[in-house]
Parts: structure tokens; C-alpha cells; sequence
């Protein structure tokens, strides 16, 4: 390059460098304050959605907040990948500073979020919004942690123990099926197993292919038909009791007896194979999220609804029967965000009584606030009414920060009993001595 | 660059056989030196600084979620006392030695010098089909290993897969649980499938080096084709060979997407291997301090395995 073209170059570089260093100032501040209303300055939502649904109201919510403070802008991060890919992610993000103002995830990570310090408590900002009675008490609790509200749930999380009623007719079951007790539940798998021989009787998850569904769809869901608890009263984990021996029993049997698919604890993401098989009628029977029902039903109204039976989880000895509550998704607000105001605004507007229905019907959950319940078309629904019913009979695992841990080493546990590797027994102790491992011997009793 | 002499590397000498100071040394080669500061601080800032980094954080019970995350401390060597500790810690390292010797040093290191040989004898002679069938393996090779993960999980596939539902459905067998049952063997059938053309192309490059008139003149001798390979295409691909052997074994034990895709470790723990144990710890516990713990292990290995393969190459160089 010779010293002429040299220069001229730097001189070009060197005033595009000043206008685009300008620029982004320049376009914040196309709205002076004193020509806004309301708040002004930018926020970024970000969020992870596959399936389509939360965009629309993701920008509607955007617009409206921008049309309210002239001064505002929200930008819109939308990543497109599974959730937990995106946690993994978010929190990178989170620990490198440079944050997202509000963003989206599950409501069981509430007490590791908060104790990071990665997120804002809410309770300035609830107190002073009028349709946080809307919210009921349960809904509430279900948001605290160490006494503060962190997050904003809009869409809840219930578990059906789903069947097919065509798989249990043809194995001799009527179809109104409805077990009393846990092995009743063992006697159907069984009954199908023998009787038809191209259904697969049951999916029951286990290992760590299986993520959470091994721990929300399956295990904790069994300790506690058995009578038993994850936690005690003050916190700790417990880590052998009868209880939990007996879950892994259950394991033992399900998976000695060939009622439920080995390929659970080596297939990818376990769930979209049981899911699309329960849907098409070759597995009879599954507890799974309620949010999975939607996705049946938008692709078989009619066969959906007269084949695919939804009950609560039994219990051991025919006590009452109950599922498994989730906070569902929440929007979060971060605690590094330089525009908590307007990032507030933004998921308050999000939450009004209508998105906060339409969204469930489309995604079908149950509705955190209760207003939404009463919108009409939610009520003409009646997948979505007992799913919301279904609530009155939930149980909660309780925010605890050392919950992505205990995942693991629930997952190994059942891995272990399902592979035919262990006893339930032997499983049991290791159980509890993973979980003193993995959070602290002072954290886990055993009973 | 002025090279030392065999027994003593680093005593430079002159062109007159003087030996030199390291000032002369510095001062001699400073256009050199000069040359490599740019690759010398990539290399430190790239590689060195974050096995410093796994190291500084294997001390630490640093984490991505919860109070460990907030306010991370030092906690000695607690993470390697816990991990000597953990059952699941042996039969994973057996896990990685099983996947590395099955399919990097028996699987893809004799498939490839197989392939390579056949194809060079076929290129030798003229056959267009070893292009075709250069072409083939490399295939497999250039798809990115999420992509691999994903065809091979669809042919082992229980319920969808086309080995089961394609094949063995057509000679009226039913289908088998390939990666519940044979876990292992179907993970190391996957990578050697995948890593085979990386071994291969090296062998092939190699094999060119071979005069043909050292064939031709064993030829004449009376030397058979097993003969001629035995005696003079092996030795002459010595050191080529602990060169490839060091970096598919190191490649291999970093790898664990392809494990992740096709069975996630499972079933339990029978195809987990160190490197997606690391992985799953830090980021699905997200337990960083733990990971890196394991990480520096599997760093520890890797440098055995490097010095005993470069030992073996200068003992046979």
C-alpha cells in the first residue's frame, strides 16, 4: 500500500470509527426526556422458544411498553434452542456481566438464581401492582424464597398419569380405568404387556437421559405415594428412608418385569419418543407434564380426546391421589439490569389478564392468575379446567438452591436401579451418599 | 534456526562448531524468535492459560448457580479428595480407556492404515473406483460430529432406527436394542466410522513418501505382497504412526458429542466418559470448580499417553 492510500485510509477509518461510536447515542436519543412520556432508556427480554407460541406476545408486549413510554426501547433476544441449552447459556451470560434486563425460564430455579445474586427481588415493584391479587396465596409461596418474591409465573405446570383407553380395552381393562392404588397402576402395565404385545405397557423415567423428567415424572411422584418426603420440615434432604427404598423398588419391578422400555436410559431426550408414542396409541400408559396433552390434541382433536385418559398419581395403599405443581416458565428480572423500572414495566404488561390466558390455551397450562381462568375462552376448555382443578390436589417440591445437584444424583439413582446395576437397597444408600457428596453431609438425613 | 547436536538439544553451536552463549544464542536468532513471539503468546493465551485456569478453578468450589456462585472460595484439594472417592469416577476413566483403545488405537488406527493401503495399491495401479472410495470415507469425516451423532442415532435407533426398522425388519429379525444392550460397541463403531479418514488421508500422505523401487527390488528378491508390507511398509510409517497414534488418542478422549447425542452416558454410567462426565458436571450441575477437577485429570492422562507415544516414536526414529 503506498503512504498516500495508506493515510486516506486511516483518515476514512478513523472518521467511520467517530460516526459509528456516535451513532448508537444518537438513535437513544431520538426521544429526549422532556419530549417522552413515562420511562425512557433500552431493555433486552430474552427468551428460548422452540415451539413458535411465545413470540407474538412476546413483541406485542414490546410494542405496547414502547407505545406507553415514547422514550423506550425494548430489544428482543430470541434464542431458539431447548431450554436447557439456553440455561446454560443465560447463566455464562449471567456471570459475565453484560445481562439481559429480564429474561425467561423455570420456576424451580428461583432459590439458584437468587442465591448467585443473579436476580432482583420483586416485592417493591409487587406490592405496588394492583393485579398482584389476582395471584393466589399458593402461586405466591410458590415464588418465594428466603421471604422474597423473585419471580413472575404466568402459565402453572400439572402431571396427569396419561392412558390409553383403546390399549387397556384390547389388554381386558374397562375404559374408564381409574387405579386405586399404586399397583394397580403395575397390574395394567402388566395386563397390556401380556395381552397386547405391539403396545409398550408403561414408560417410567429414569437415568440421566431422561433430565428432570426422572425426578418430576417419576421419582419424587413415587416417594411421596409412598408416604414418603424429599425434604423435611427444616430443609434437609433426606437421603434413605423407607420410602425411597420402596420408589426404587417400584423401579426394580417396572424395569425387571420389561414394562417399561429399557431405550429410556439411552435415548436422547426420552420424552419426544414416549410422548409420540403415547400420542399414536403404541405406549399405554405415562405420567407426563400436562403441558404434553396440547401437543396430542392440536394434532388429533377428536381421536385425543376419546383415547387419552388423564388421572392423578395414585398412592400406595389407595390414599388420596394427587400431582406434581410447577411454577411453570417465569420472567425474571436481573440483578445487573440498568433499567429495573422499564424492565419491570415490561413484565408487568406481559402478565395482563388476557396474554396470560391466551397464551395457556394455545400452550396449555393451567393459569397463574386467577382472573384468566375467567376469561371465556379458557373456560370452554375443559382439558384446561381440570388441569387448572387439578392444582387443588398438587404438591410442590420446594425452592431449594441445591436442587440441580439433587437432579443428578436422583437420576443416577434411578439409572442405577433401572440398568439392573443395583438393588434398591444398595441404590437407596448410595443415594444418600451421593446427595452427601454432591451438597453436604449436613444437608441430608437419612430415616 | 541452528540446530544442537543429537545428545544435547539445547547447546547451540556455531557454523565453526563454537559453542555459543545464550546472549549470542538470543542475539542470533532474534529475526527467528521474533517470528515465534506471535504463535508462543496465542499458544499461551489459548491453551496454556486455560489449563492454568482449570487448574486455579479445580482448587476453588466455583459454581454457576447458588451461593458458591455469589461468593466462590478456596477449598484446597477437597474436588480431587471427593472425586478418588466417587465410585463412578473408576468406571469412568475404565469407560475412556475402553472407548480410546477401541476406537482410536484398534478401530480407526487399523481401519485407516487398511484403507489407506488398499487405496494406494489401487491408485497404484490405475483403479478409478479408490477415488470413489477415498471420496466415501472422507464423507464421513468432514460431517461436523453433532451430525454424525445424529445419523448414527438414527440407524441405532430402538424405535425409529433404520438398522432395526430397515434391515433387520427385511431379514425378519426383531429389532434390537443397540444401545441399551451393546452401549459400548455401538459408541465405538459410531467414532470409528467418524474418525476413520482422519488416519486414513495421514497413512496415504505417508505411503506416497515409499520409493516403488524398494517394492520393485523386493519384487525381484521374491518377497510377497505380505512380505513386502511386513518388512518395508511398516517400518517405513514408524514414525508417522506415533504421530497419528498421540493425536487420535488425544482427540478421542476430548470427544464427547457424539457419546452426548447417542446415549448421553447411559445406560447408568456404561458409555460415560471422562470428558462428558467434565461436561456434565460443569454444565449441567454446574459445579465448575468439580468439572475442572476432572478436567485436570483427563489433562494428566492425556500428557501420559503423549509422552509414552513420543517416547516410542524417537525409540524407533
Amino acid at each position: 500500500m503506498s503512504r498516500y492510500s495508506r493515510r486516506t485510509f486511516l483518515k476514512v477509518a478513523g472518521a467511520t470509527a467517530v460516526v459509528v461510536a456516535c451513532a448508537p447515542a444518537a438513535q437513544q436519543g431520538g426521544a429526549s426526556p422532556s419530549q417522552a412520556k413515562g420511562l425512557t432508556g433500552t431493555i433486552t427480554v430474552s427468551y428460548p422458544d422452540e415451539l413458535g407460541v411465545k413470540p407474538k406476545y412476546v413483541d406485542m408486549a414490546a410494542q405496547a411498553v414502547m407505545s406507553k413510554n415514547s422514550g423506550s426501547t425494548v430489544k428482543i433476544d430470541l434464542q431458539k434452542v431447548s431450554d436447557d441449552i439456553y440455561y446454560t447459556k443465560l447463566l455464562l451470560t449471567l456471570q459475565s456481566g453484560d445481562v439481559p434486563d429480564v429474561f425467561h425460564f423455570g420456576g424451580d430455579s428461583i432459590s439458584e438464581l437468587a442465591d448467585a445474586g443473579y436476580i432482583e427481588p420483586l416485592d417493591s415493584y409487587v406490592n405496588a401492582w394492583a393485579d398482584w391479587k389476582q395471584y393466589p396465596d399458593s402461586i405466591k409461596k410458590g415464588a418465594t424464597y428466603k421471604g422474597k418474591i423473585w419471580a413472575i409465573p404466568y402459565g402453572l405446570d400439572t402431571r396427569w398419569l396419561y392412558f390409553r383407553r383403546d390399549d387397556l380395552q384390547k389388554a381386558g381393562l374397562p375404559a374408564d380405568w381409574t387405579p386405586s392404588k399404586l399397583s394397580d397402576v403395575i397390574a395394567a402395565a402388566t395386563a397390556v404387556k401380556s395381552k397386547v404385545s405391539t403396545v409398550t405397557p408403561y414408560a417410567l423415567y429414569a437415568g440421566q437421559a431422561a433430565a428432570t423428567g426422572a425426578r418430576d415424572h417419576a421419582f419424587v411422584p413415587l416417594v411421596w405415594a409412598y408416604g414418603g418426603e424429599m425434604q423435611t420440615s427444616d430443609g434437609k434432604w433426606v437421603g434413605n428412608s423407607a420410602a425411597i427404598r420402596k420408589a426404587l423398588a417400584y423401579y426394580q419391578t417396572v424395569y425387571g418385569q420389561g414394562l417399561s422400555p429399557k431405550e429410556i436410559l439411552t435415548t436422547t431426550k426420552p420424552w419426544t419418543a414416549m410422548r409420540a408414542k403415547l400420542g399414536d396409541g403404541s405406549l399405554a400408559l405415562l405420567f407426563e407434564g400436562g403441558w404434553v396433552y396440547g401437543g396430542w390434541a392440536s394434532k388429533d382433536q377428536a381421536g385425543t380426546q376419546k383415547n387419552v385418559g388423564y388421572l392423578l398419581h395414585p398412592t400406595e395403599n389407595g390414599g388420596p391421589s394427587f400431582t406434581i405443581g410447577g411454577l411453570g416458565t417465569c420472567w425474571y428480572l436481573t440483578a445487573k439490569s440498568k433499567n429495573k423500572d422499564l424492565a419491570w414495566e415490561w413484565i408487568k404488561t406481559w402478565n395482563n389478564k388476557d396474554t396470560v390466558a391466551k397464551i395457556n390455551i394455545e400452550d396449555p397450562h393451567p393459569v397463574a392468575r386467577t382472573d384468566s381462568a375467567d376469561v371465556p375462552e379458557f373456560k370452554a376448555q375443559q382439558y384446561l379446567v381440570d388441569s387448572t382443578k387439578s392444582l387443588e390436589k398438587a404438591r410442590f417440591l420446594s425452592p431449594d438452591a441445591s436442587l440441580s445437584k439433587v437432579t443428578t444424583v436422583i437420576q443416577k439413582a434411578t439409572g442405577r436401579v433401572a440398568s439392573g446395576d443395583s438393588t434398591p437397597d444398595d441404590a437407596a444408600k448410595q443415594y444418600s451418599a451421593d446427595l452427601k457428596q454432591a451438597i453436604g453431609a449436613s444437608l441430608v438425613v437419612d430415616q | 534456526m541452528r540446530s544442537g547436536d543429537a545428545q544435547s538439544p539445547l547447546r547451540f553451536v556455531s557454523p565453526a562448531g563454537r559453542a555459543l552463549y545464550p546472549r549470542d544464542v538470543v542475539a542470533r536468532n532474534s529475526p527467528y524468535l521474533l517470528g515465534v513471539t506471535p504463535a508462543a503468546l496465542l499458544l499461551t493465551l489459548f491453551f496454556i492459560g486455560p489449563a492454568l485456569w482449570a487448574v486455579y478453578s479445580s482448587l476453588t468450589n466455583l459454581a454457576l448457580v447458588g451461593i458458591d456462585a455469589a461468593n466462590p472460595r478456596f477449598v484446597g484439594q477437597d474436588n480431587y479428595a471427593r472425586l478418588f472417592q466417587d465410585p463412578d469416577f473408576w468406571t469412568v476413566i475404565r469407560n475412556s480407556v475402553t472407548f480410546v483403545l477401541g476406537s482410536a488405537v484398534i478401530g480407526q488406527f487399523v481401519l485407516g492404515l487398511s484403507l489407506a493401503v488398499l487405496i494406494d495399491h489401487a491408485e497404484r495401479r490405475g483403479w478409478r473406483l479408490a477415488t470413489l472410495a477415498y471420496a466415501a470415507v472422507l464423507l464421513a469425516w468432514v460431517n461436523p460430529t453433532l451430525i454424525a451423532g445424529y445419523l448414527w442415532s438414527a440407524m441405532f435407533d430402538f424405535f425409529f432406527g433404520s438398522l432395526n426398522h430397515v434391515f433387520l425388519s427385511a431379514i425378519g429379525v426383531g429389532p434390537v436394542d443397540w444401545l441399551g444392550s451393546f452401549p459400548m460397541p455401538s459408541v465405538i463403531i459410531a467414532n470409528v466410522w467418524r474418525g476413520t479418514a482422519f488416519t486414513m488421508i495421514i497413512f496415504l500422505g505417508a505411503l506416497k513418501t515409499i520409493p516403488p523401487d524398494i517394492y520393485e527390488a523386493a519384487r525381484i528378491d521374491g518377497a510377497n505382497a505380505w512380505r513386502r508390507f511386513w518388512d518395508h511398509t511398516l517400518p517405513s510409517l514408524r514414525p508417522i504412526a506415533a504421530l497419528t497414534l498421540l493425536s487420535i488418542t488425544m482427540a478421542t478422549f476430548g470427544t464427547f458429542i457424539l457419546i452426548q447425542t447417542l446415549t448421553n452416558g447411559g445406560p447408568n454410567i456404561a458409555t460415560e466418559t471422562i470428558a462428558l462426565y467434565a461436561y456434565q458436571t460443569a454444565f449441567q450441575s454446574y459445579a465448575i470448580g468439580y468439572g475442572s477437577a476432572i478436567a485436570v485429570v483427563m489433562l494428566g492422562l492425556n500428557l501420559i499417553f503423549a509422552v509414552f507415544y513420543l517416547r516410542w516414536s524417537r525409540a524407533r526414529a
